[in-house]
């Protein structure tokens, strides 16, 4: 692939920036090898190469404006979400974690576009086991899977949209659609994305909420996860006793973390 | 002046790669004496020239880093022997009136930038030595413009009157009271290590305020702690071998050393004699902190302290620890830590906000960073984590505010 080639996204790529620096480095590497013969030779400077603007890291996602689904897509994939994670007493449901907007987020980010995986041809059926192998993105994927539900819903439930379906209805219909006995028109079909949207909705409920879902942190509370803490030296010797810190987000937590 | 004339024509000559070395004329057995050349080595590895006179990855000594200084910019000129860049048609009484007067050839006044207040205290043989390794440097060509400094700043003359205010031409005088070893460690203190440069504070005009020598000074949104053998703010909690640990390896049982400390350690202390370290550990211990009350620490119930506390256990327990101790030659030790509990806390705040890679010697080749946390931090968050950290365990020192944390991020963007 060409530099020409390459899909423009409009954002800078993570990998090919780190690609190019280690590409650099390596490259000094080598001359520093190369003039000093077969002796390794300290570089002159400060020692290792070192950059405080380095690091990319994630921007806090805020709710606001769908980025990729349409207003009535999003009213469908919330109400998907609500229904594969209703509300309990354990903890609020998919669509009040915020999963949509995770799911939107992702969707018009590098995951939605499949920038970071090969995607020339031939597409080829895989084995079950090697995962996706299609040319489909996911953005096309629940593009033309939200279209083909509601399509089917129409035409099977008596004009009704997915939407407007009863609780009960809705979740009768998903579970035809991940048993595979649902027939959707178009490229995906039934049970794919009910897979998909099964998994993204995860994810989205167990992420870290700086994505934009696991809002305050629920799913993390409810089973008791301590967030993006690795360091237990100073528990490690209390047995038997209850583990009280609370969970911590990559964007921080209530007790200190900037606001909004 | 035939022993000059003599010394150039033999440079001219080594650096003319057509004419075969066989022609060349013998120079003078003292000048080309190794043990002197080797010599001159070594003082310009305990002076640090290379520090300012290179760039990071260029030639070194070819100049080149630019010092920003309160009065404006100054770049370090090429000192290789080159004659139209460099000083290859300077004398040896050039360099000596450079290092002890700040007057380079022609007359040229220099900035205090280039630490001649400190210099002029070297000896006859440290220049001489000096200026016969500076000979055998390979000629460079690069053009610096030293003085970019705004009006009226760039007038040279100027120094001229800075001088007979701020700076007095003087030997470095031994203490007969003292042992050898402390004034072998003063000497390279004062003279060819110059650490005041950085470590003492400046007055008004950029003057070392010599009442303050050694106590802490701020310059490039760095703080440069105490080196004096005050316990609290300095290293007096340091023993004489801790102290040769640090400045040979760059890390000891407390303290990892990074950003400008990395830099002398890396060009300078790292490659000097044990015997030469523990002077330096010897005079520098012995020098009587000024007399300082403590503050009381912050009661644990302050609200900053508990904002504090809570960014102190989601941010930097993983390394630093719950009790401040860290890791020995890894992660610092925040608890009675000189630079942590010093009155100015830049140096903490901008490594909160920046995140740094501590030096990588040869006995110490990790070189661990920390992580920058300005972007997960506001700056109401890195004040109160800041103060935390100073009021904590057995430290205290004055809180700090969210505007001083502004401050610092703000010089450190400008930097960028």
């Amino acid at each position: 692939m060409t530099p020409s080639e390459r899909p423009k996204t409009g954002r800078p790529s993570v990998f090919h920036t780190s690609r190019r620096r280690f590409l650099a480095t390596t490259a000094m590497g080598l001359v520093a090898l190369s003039a000093s013969g077969a002796h390794a030779k300290i570089l002159f400077g400060t020692g290792l190469p070192w950059d405080s603007g380095a690091i990319e890291p994630p921007r806090q996602v805020l709710p606001g404006p769908w980025t990729f689904f349409t207003a009535r897509e999003a009213e469908m994939v919330e109400a998907i979400a609500e229904r594969l994670i209703p509300a309990d007493d354990l903890s609020v449901s998919g669509k009040d974690a915020g999963c949509a907007v995770f799911i939107d987020r992702q969707l018009s980010g590098h995951y939605g576009s499949s920038e970071r995986l090969y995607m020339k041809g031939p597409f080829q059926q895989g084995l079950p086991t090697q995962g996706d192998q299609s040319g489909l993105t996911p953005a096309v994927r629940y593009r033309q899977g939200l279209k083909a539900l509601d399509e089917h819903c129409r035409r099977t439930m008596g004009g009704k949209s997915f939407t407007e379906l009863s609780p009960e209805q809705k979740d009768q219909l998903l579970t035809a659609m991940e048993k595979d006995e649902v027939k959707f028109d178009g490229p995906v079909s039934a049970v794919s994305f009910f897979g998909q949207i099964l998994k993204n909705t995860m994810e989205g409920f167990f992420a870290d909420p700086v994505y934009g879902g696991n809002r305050d942190m629920v799913s993390w509370k409810m089973i008791g996860f301590p967030g993006t803490r690795y360091d237990y030296r100073d528990h490690v010797l209390k047995h038997n006793q209850k583990y009280t810190l609370p969970p911590v987000s990559i964007g921080g937590r209530s007790d200190w973390a900037r606001k909004g | 002046m035939t022993r000059n004339r003599l010394a150039i024509a033999a440079a001219a000559l080594l650096v003319s790669a057509a004419v075969p070395a066989i022609l060349a004329v013998p120079a003078r057995a003292d000048d080309q004496d190794f043990s002197l050349i080797e010599r001159g080595r070594y003082v310009a590895t305990a002076a640090d020239c290379v520090a300012c006179h290179s760039v990071p990855g260029g030639k070194p000594y070819a100049g080149g880093t630019a010092l920003q200084t309160p009065f404006g910019t100054l770049v370090a000129p090429n000192i290789t022997p080159d004659r139209e860049t460099g000083i290859g048609n300077w004398t040896e009484e050039d360099l000596r009136s450079t290092l002890r007067d700040g007057i380079g050839r022609g007359g040229k006044r220099l900035y205090p930038a280039m630490p001649y207040p400190a210099y002029t205290r070297m000896t006859d043989d440290d220049i001489h030595a000096l200026w016969a390794y500076l000979r055998t440097l390979p000629p460079v060509s690069n053009a610096v413009e030293a003085n970019q400094l705004p009006f009226p700043f760039n007038i040279r003359l100027l120094m001229a009157g800075w001088n007979l205010l701020n700076f007095e031409p003087e030997r470095f005088k031994p203490d007969p009271q003292k042992s050898a070893e402390w004034n072998r460690g003063a000497y390279l203190v004062q003279a060819l290590g110059h650490c005041g440069t950085c470590h003492t504070p400046k007055t008004m005009l950029g003057a070392d305020d010599t009442d303050r020598a050694l106590q802490g000074a701020n310059l490039q949104a760095w703080y440069a702690p105490s080196i004096t053998s005050d316990s609290r703010q300095g290293i007096g909690g340091w023993t004489a071998d801790q102290l040769v640990a640090y400045l040979k390896t760059g890390v000891n049982h407390q303290s990892l050393a990074s950003g400008p400390m990395a830099e002398e350690i890396q060009n300078s202390s790292s490659k000097m004699t044990d015997a030469d370290l523990n002077a330096i550990a010897t005079y520098l211990l012995d020098r009587k902190p000024p007399e300082r009350t403590a503050p009381t620490a912050l009661a644990a119930d302050d609200a900053r302290m508990k904002t504090g506390g809570a960014v102190y256990t989601d941010s930097c327990m993983a390394c630093h620890g719950g009790d401040g101790k860290g890791q020995t030659f890894l992660f610092p030790t925040l608890a009675d830590s000189g630079v942590v509990q010093a009155d100015d806390p830049t140096t903490l705040i901008r490594l909160v906000l920046d995140g740094s890679r501590a030096v990588a010697t040869g006995a110490r080749p990790t070189g661990p960073a920390m992580p920058p946390l300005g972007w997960r931090l506001n700056d109401a968050d890195v004040a109160a984590v800041v103060t935390y950290i100073r009021n904590s365990w057995s430290n205290a020192a004055p809180p700090v505010g969210a505007d001083e944390v502004a401050k610092v991020r703000k010089a450190l963007a400008q930097a960028d």
